[in-house]
C-alpha cells in the first residue's frame, strides 16, 4: 500500500509565453525595465570619462577633501580644483534643514492622521502635497525676495541672544547668504517629503494595538511616545534619509540664498555668510568654466552623484524593511 | 468572605468617551486658546518686541501652560502631558502652513503685478535689463516649455509605463534590481542629470545647446516618478481580474491591454501628470542644456531655446527691478500650470465610487 503514500513532486508550473505577440508584449517591456539599468550606466560612464581627467590631475583624496577652487591665469597655469568645503557644506545645509523639518513632518502627519476631523485631514493632505509640488526655483524666488529679510531678522535675534553658544557666533557683520537661511529654504522643502512617508506610515498601524495601550491606561501623549513612535521608527527614519538625499541635491533655490566660499571650511558658524554647497557650485561656474574646469566640474557632480546614491540606497533599504506590506 | 464591595466605587474620568465633552472641560479648552494668544498679542503691541521673540519667548510658554491646564481640567494629571503634546503639534503643523502660505500668495500677489495679455503673447526680443513691464514677455518660454515637455513625456511616458508592465506582470528575474535602481535614479540630483547629457551631446559635439538636449535630461528625472505611480495603479487591479481573462483563454496582451489596463486607466493618468509636475520646473538640467533664446525658437534640433524656469531664473539673476518683476511673472505663469496638472491629477485619481455616483446620477 506504499504507493498511496507517494506522492508525486509538484509539477513546475512555468508558462512561458509561446504566442508571438505574447513574446513581443513581454519583450517590449523587459527592454524598458532594462533601459532604466542602461541609463543609469551611462550616466557614471559618461560622467566618469568626463571626470577623470580632473581626478588625475588633482588626485581623487585632494579634490574630495582639499580646499581651493583656482582657475584664473595665474603665472604657473596651475588649477587647482578642490571640493571639500562645498562637500561640507552640503551635508551640513542637508543635516540643518532635515533637524528644522522632521518635527514639523511629525506633527503635521500626526495631525492629519490622529487628531484632525476627516474633511481637515484631508484638506491639509492636499495641501502639503501641493507644498511638494511647487517648484524648487520658485521657492528660491521666494526665499531671495521675501523670506529673506525675515530670516535675517530671526539669524540677528539668534546671535544677539545667543551669541555665546559657537554655532551663533558671528563676526562680519552680514547675515545675508548664510548656511542657516539656507537650511531654513532646504527644510520647508523636505517637509512634505518626511511627512507624506511618516503619514502613510502612521495609517498603516494597526489601530488596535493603540486601542489596547489606551485600555491599559494610556493617554495620548504616552501612546504617542511609547507605542506610535517606536513601531514606526524605522519607516520614519528612511523617509528622513530620503528627504536628506534630496536636500543634497537641491540646487537652485540654494544657489539663490547662499554665498560660496571656496578656501576654508566654515565648520559650524551657521549664521556666517559662508557655506558650500556641490550642485550650486556646478550652477556658478559652469557659465564660464574652461575645458578642464568642466572636468572639473564633472568630477563634482560625480562626487555629489555617488554621495547622494549611497545615502538613497540606505534610505530605500529602511524604507522597505520597516514597510512589509509594500512587499513585490 | 463575601465578594460584594460595600462602597461604590468612583467612576473614572474618562470612563465614558462617547459621552459630550462637559462644560466645564469645553471652558478649560477656550480659555486654553484665547488667553496666550491675547496675552502675548497685547504684549506685542504694548512692548513693540519683534515679532518672532514675542513668538518663542511670550506666546509658547503660555501656551504651553495653556495646554497643560486644559489637559489637567480634562484629564488630571495624566492629562497635562497631553496637552503640551497637542499644542506642539498645532503649533508645529501652523508653522509650515504659514511658510505655504507665504509662497502662495507672494507668487499671486507680486506675480499678478506682471500679468498682462503681451506678456503671455510677446517674446523677450527686444528687452534688456532695465526694460520695464510695459512690452515684452514670456510667450517664448511657455512655447519652449511645451515642446521640451512634450518631447520628453513622448519618450518617458512608454518607458515608465512599460518598466511598471514589467515590475508587475512578468515574472521577470531582475524586477527587484529594477526597482532599486528606480529608486536610485529618483534621487538622482537633477544638476547631475543636466551634467550627464551636457557631457554625452554637447561636449562631445554631437549637437550644440538645443531643445532635445533639454528633454533628454529630464528623461531620467520623470521616469521613476511615471514608473513608480503606474506600477502602484496597476498592482491595485485585482488578481483575479487578469487570471479571469487568462483562463478565458486570452493571451497575455489582451488580458493586459483589455482588462488591466483599463481597470487602470485612471493610475495611468495620474502617473503622466505627476510625471509632468515633477518637470515642468526643474532648471539645472535645463540651463545646462538648452542655454537660452530672447526670441521664439521651434526649431527644436538647433539654436537655444527659453523655458519658464530658466526664464525665471535668468531673469532673477539679473538683478534689476524689471527683471525681478518677470521673475515674479514667471514664477506664477509655473505656479499655474503646476496647479492645473495637480488638480487633474487629483481629479483623475479621485475615489471610484465618488465618479460612479456621478454616473448615476446623469
Amino acid at each position: 500500500m506504499s504507493s498511496l503514500n507517494e506522492v508525486g513532486k509538484p509539477r513546475k508550473l512555468r508558462a512561458k509565453p509561446f504566442r508571438t505577440a505574447d513574446k513581443l508584449f513581454f519583450g517590449v517591456s523587459t527592454a524598458a525595465a532594462y533601459s532604466a539599468i542602461v541609463i543609469i550606466i551611462l550616466i557614471l560612464i559618461f560622467l566618469m570619462q568626463r571626470a577623470f581627467p580632473a581626478f588625475q590631475e588633482q588626485g581623487i583624496l585632494e579634490f574630495v577633501f582639499g580646499t581651493g577652487w583656482e582657475v584664473g591665469q595665474n603665472s604657473a597655469g596651475d588649477i587647482i580644483m578642490r571640493i571639500g568645503p562645498q562637500l561640507y557644506g552640503t551635508l551640513l545645509i542637508a543635516a540643518l534643514g532635515t533637524l528644522f523639518a522632521v518635527p514639523m513632518a511629525i506633527s503635521i502627519a500626526y495631525f492629519i492622521v490622529f487628531l484632525a476631523p476627516r474633511w481637515l485631514a484631508s484638506a491639509t493632505t492636499i495641501l502639503i502635497d501641493l507644498l511638494a509640488a511647487i517648484p524648487s526655483v520658485v521657492i528660491g524666488l521666494w526665499g531671495l525676495v521675501v523670506f529673506g529679510p525675515v530670516a535675517i531678522e530671526w539669524a540677528t535675534i539668534l546671535h544677539e541672544n545667543l551669541g555665546w553658544i559657537p554655532i551663533f557666533a558671528h563676526d562680519s557683520g552680514t547675515f545675508t547668504n548664510s548656511p542657516f537661511i539656507a537650511a531654513l529654504i532646504v527644510s520647508i522643502m523636505i517637509v512634505p517629503i518626511i511627512a507624506s512617508v511618516t503619514r502613510e506610515i502612521f495609517s498603516q498601524m494597526d489601530r488596535e494595538v493603540i486601542n489596547a495601550a489606551m485600555a491599559l491606561g494610556a493617554n495620548r501623549e504616552s501612546a504617542f511616545r511609547r507605542v506610535i513612535l517606536p513601531t514606526s521608527a524605522g519607516g520614519i527614519t528612511g523617509g528622513v534619509l530620503l528627504a536628506l538625499g534630496r536636500a543634497m541635491g537641491e540646487t537652485v533655490a540654494i544657489f539663490f540664498v547662499l554665498n560660496l566660499v571656496y578656501d576654508r571650511f566654515n565648520w559650524y558658524k551657521i549664521l556666517e555668510p559662508e557655506g558650500g554647497n556641490v550642485a550650486s557650485l556646478i550652477l556658478a561656474k559652469f557659465g564660464e568654466a574652461t575645458e578642464r574646469e568642466v572636468a572639473g566640474l564633472m568630477a563634482a557632480g560625480v562626487v555629489l552623484f555617488v554621495v547622494t546614491l549611497i545615502v538613497n540606497a540606505i534610505a530605500s533599504y529602511i524604507v522597505a524593511k520597516s514597510q512589509p506590506w509594500r512587499k513585490l | 468572605m463575601s465578594l460584594t464591595r460595600t462602597e461604590p466605587v468612583e467612576r473614572p474620568k474618562s470612563a465614558a468617551p462617547w459621552s459630550k465633552t462637559p462644560p466645564r472641560i469645553r471652558t478649560a479648552i477656550a480659555i486654553a486658546s484665547i488667553v496666550p494668544a491675547s496675552i502675548s498679542l497685547a504684549y506685542l503691541f504694548v512692548t513693540g518686541t519683534p515679532f518672532i521673540v514675542a513668538l518663542f519667548t511670550v506666546f509658547l510658554p503660555l501656551q504651553i501652560i495653556g495646554g497643560a491646564y486644559a489637559g489637567y481640567v480634562a484629564h488630571g494629571a495624566r492629562g497635562i502631558l497631553d496637552g503640551l503634546l497637542v499644542v506642539m503639534t498645532y503649533f508645529l503643523g501652523g508653522f509650515v502652513l504659514v511658510m505655504l502660505s507665504s509662497v502662495l500668495i507672494s507668487v499671486v500677489v507680486t506675480g499678478s503685478e506682471a500679468m498682462s495679455p503681451h506678456f503671455f503673447l510677446q517674446n523677450g526680443k527686444y528687452v534688456g535689463p532695465t526694460t520695464d513691464l510695459s512690452y515684452g514677455g514670456l510667450g517664448h518660454s511657455i512655447v519652449g516649455t511645451l515642446m521640451i515637455v512634450a518631447l520628453t513625456s513622448v519618450i518617458t511616458v512608454p518607458l515608465g509605463i512599460a518598466t511598471a508592465v514589467y515590475i508587475t506582470e512578468t515574472q521577470g528575474k531582475s524586477r527587484g534590481l529594477v526597482q532599486t535602481l528606480l529608486q536610485a535614479m529618483a534621487g538622482l540630483p537633477s544638476v547631475v542629470a543636466g551634467l550627464f547629457i551636457f557631457s554625452m551631446l554637447i561636449i562631445s559635439g554631437v549637437t550644440s545647446y538645443a531643445g532635445f538636449a533639454g528633454s533628454l535630461a529630464l528623461v531620467p528625472l520623470m521616469l521613476p516618478t511615471v514608473a513608480r505611480v503606474a506600477e502602484e495603479s496597476l498592482r491595485l487591479v485585482p488578481r483575479d481580474l487578469r487570471n479571469g481573462a487568462l483562463a478565458l483563454g486570452a493571451p497575455s496582451w489582451r488580458a493586459f491591454f483589455m482588462v488591466t489596463l483599463p481597470a487602470a486607466k485612471s493610475g495611468m493618468v495620474t502617473a503622466v501628470l505627476l510625471g509632468v509636475a515633477r518637470i515642468v520646473g526643474e532648471t539645472a538640467p535645463l540651463l545646462l542644456t538648452i542655454f537660452t533664446n530672447n526670441g521664439t525658437n521651434l526649431n527644436m534640433f538647433e539654436g537655444g531655446m527659453s523655458a519658464l524656469p530658466s526664464y525665471l531664473f535668468l531673469n532673477l539673476n539679473e538683478g534689476t527691478s524689471g527683471s525681478t518683476a518677470r521673475a515674479w511673472g514667471a514664477a506664477l505663469a509655473i505656479m499655474i500650470v503646476v496647479l492645473i496638472l495637480f488638480a487633474s491629477a487629483r481629479y483623475a485619481s479621485r475615489p471610484a465610487s465618488l465618479s460612479k455616483k456621478k454616473r448615476k446620477k446623469k
